[in-house]
């Protein structure tokens, strides 16, 4: 108890710092027909007023997942989450489900990579984002129906009230995604977590999107917590990014001094297994092997089995550590003198 | 490599069905490229581009509405049924989910030797010969052969496609966002095994993507698609390094770069719009709803396929304005 009440009263120094979001020690469990297994384990990470976090990595390394812990939205059953996540002051991981609706909608907004399975197919657009409206503030009706046509003009829907009466099936992919981001930023939360938002998306409309998120992002002051696969998204659209790998963050810093030089060999290896970097034709660099199942989790490192620059301290278990103003989860980082992509 | 096109594709149409009677979507229309034995032919396009369908129609899976497809000298859709299924070993396609091909419930050795079986090469033992041959060369040892698809990865299993392909020994593979589902890491071992197969069997492929880093690394020549049409073609380095097409341009400026700020010194061009409905196409040039470039002219005259220098196509009225 003592222990959660020092860290809340860190945590409000933090706030008044312009931390915004802090999330410590995050673990999450899942259960199944061999017991309980640990998907994420120790996630720590911080999001600044305003600010835009990206967090990368491949398939099934818990990006998704912290996402949904921070919000809430993980299973009740079978599923278990220790950890503080406070957001602007409160440790929302302590809070009841009726108090987490508060905050889901009003303070956090959600983009995810599927919009059709966020919207209601049997509602208008313009219903289901004055629903959210009409939730988390006490305007009639029709003001709320006027604030989901404003927000609908806000993300340059063209013929805003017009899209308001339509239902998610008219619409292409690229204008549910910006019904979905009309939606998330209509209460002005302070923060917007974005899921992989145009991993769905044509590369044109991809950058449409990105502009218009970032552009939002900047006029309302909302901070993002942006998740993706895409490195070239975080370099075009983060300050800071954080890299994690079989449920662990890894590596965190500046994006500039990560594609500059990264500090953890899972990094590098992501920077240099894109292709385009290279010579057409010519040989890429992969990353050998496989993400470890999560049963079968190694005592030390969790890369240690895919890199090239193993040695014995690598056999031990590997805690995030400050490295100047970044951290890194590599015992040899120090030495190692990685390329990034500006090298 | 030799100078006879494996495939010659000349006036290619693909039109279906609309929902209402007498409404037709050409999802191709009028497409013109060959393809030479030895070399890998990327096509780059967005959804709804029409490089699925043209992908299909070049191993016979979709008839053309229009125009022709030669595989060497030959016109593969006259032939017979029974002699198509003969000629069609020849030409194989991969497909962009793994699971697609495979049944859940035949082991991976059982998969990759059901075209042999269909096919009725050589003797039960041979073909079995034959399949561990080809999970080899995708580098799967037996231990991989007995599994079941759900005990495989996305990149296990994609090889084992692979290996499907190869056994019947073709001289051509279309692949269709082969690497499109898998993670970097995993996407570029999987480029580097292409690489290699067609050095060791010299294999022509047609790479179909969305993602043009992918095109361009592999492939020697390119043909960019919007709308049902080819709008650029050229060489891959050609078109990476000075495209000619104002759509080509968009889409090379859309793909972010994964580099520290002072090298991403480009000005983006960021499209306005979406791409129009196939129901009502645009006048003239189709790109014209979109283009930044876009004149009177556009909106007018359909602009037409020509050769601006010696290997380098495009239908652009403007392309020789530098923009």
């Amino acid at each position: 108890m003592s222990v959660a009440a020092k860290n809340i009263s860190d945590s409000e120094k933090a706030a008044s710092d312009g931390v915004l979001l802090d999330v410590r020690d995050l673990c999450v469990s899942f259960r199944d027909d061999a017991g309980w297994v640990r998907m994420l384990n120790n996630a720590a990470l911080t999001v600044k007023r305003g600010e835009t976090l990206g967090i990368v990595g491949e398939s099934g390394c818990g990006k998704s997942l912290t996402a949904l812990s921070i919000m809430g939205l993980l299973p009740k059953r079978g599923c278990r989450r220790t950890g503080n996540i406070i957001f602007d002051g409160n440790d929302i991981a302590a809070i009841s489900e009726a108090g987490m609706r508060q905050v889901r909608g009003r303070q956090i907004g959600m983009v995810f990579q599927e919009p059709m399975s966020a919207l209601d197919p049997v509602f208008t657009v313009g219903d289901q984002i004055a629903e959210t409206v009409r939730t988390h503030f006490p305007v009639s009706q029709r003001e709320a129906k006027e604030r989901a046509i404003e927000a609908l003009a806000s993300v340059r829907i063209a013929g805003p009230a017009n899209c308001a009466t339509q239902y998610p099936m008219s619409l292409s992919g690229g204008m549910r995604q910006r019904v979905m981001i009309a939606m998330a930023l209509v209460c002005e939360p302070k923060l917007l977590i974005a899921d992989e938002p145009t991993t769905a998306l044509d590369v044109t409309i991809q950058a449409q999107i990105m502009e218009l998120l970032l552009e939002l992002g900047q006029r309302t002051g909302t901070a993002i917590l942006f998740i993706t696969h895409n490195l070239g998204l975080i370099a075009e659209s983060c300050e800071r990014m954080i890299t994690m790998y079989a449920g662990e963050v890894v590596e965190d810093g500046a994006v500039e001094a990560v594609l500059q030089r990264p500090l953890h060999p899972y990094t590098a290896g992501l920077l240099e297994s894109l292709p385009g970097r290279r010579a057409p034709k010519s040989r890429l660099s992969s990353i050998p092997g496989r993400v470890p199942s999560p049963r079968e989790m190694p005592e030390g490192c969790r890369f240690a089995a895919r890199c090239t620059y193993i040695t014995g301290p690598c056999a031990a278990t590997q805690h995030l550590r400050a490295a100047g103003d970044r951290h890194v989860r590599c015992v040899r980082a120090d030495g190692l003198a990685l390329a990034g992509s500006g090298t | 490599m030799s100078d006879a096109p494996i495939l010659s594709v000349e006036g290619l149409e693909v039109a279906f069905p609309g929902r209402r009677k007498g409404q037709v979507i050409k999802a191709v229309d009028k497409v013109d490229f060959v393809v030479r034995q030895g070399e890998t032919f990327g096509i780059i396009g967005e959804s709804g581009s029409g490089k699925t369908t043209v992908g299909r129609a070049l191993v016979c899976l979709i008839e053309p509405t229009g125009g022709s497809i030669r595989h060497f000298s030959d016109n593969p859709f006259a032939l017979s049924r029974r002699a198509l299924r003969r000629h069609r070993r020849g030409y194989q396609i991969i497909f962009q989910d793994p699971n697609a091909a495979l049944d859940p419930r035949m082991t991976i050795l059982q998969s990759v030797r059901e075209p042999l079986d269909v096919a009725r090469i050589g003797s039960h033992h041979e073909r079995t010969r034959k399949a561990l041959e080809a999970l080899d060369h995708v580098a799967m040892g037996p231990e991989m052969a007995a599994r079941y698809p759900h005990e495989l990865s996305g990149g296990q299993k994609q090889r084992a496609n692979i290996a499907r392909a190869l056994v019947l020994e073709p001289q051509l593979i279309v692949c269709d966002e082969v690497v499109a589902a898998l993670d970097v890491s995993i996407q570029a071992e999987m480029l580097n095994l292409f690489a290699d197969l067609q050095r060791d069997f010299h294999l022509t492929y047609v790479f179909i993507s969305h993602d043009l880093r992918v095109v361009a690394h592999i492939s020697d020549r390119v043909a960019v698609m919007y709308f049902g049409k080819i709008v650029e073609l050229g060489p891959a380095t050609a078109i990476m390094s000075a495209p000619l097409h104002p759509y080509t341009k968009a889409l090379l400026s859309a793909e972010p770069e994964p580099v520290p700020a002072h090298l991403r010194n480009r000005e983006r061009v960021v499209l306005q719009g979406e791409v129009p409905s196939p129901l009502d196409p645009p006048t003239g040039c189709r790109f014209h709803t979109r283009c930044p470039l876009a004149q009177a002219e556009c909106r007018a005259r359909e602009p037409e396929w020509r050769e601006l220098a010696p290997g380098r196509f495009v239908a652009c009225h403007f392309a020789e304005t530098p923009h």
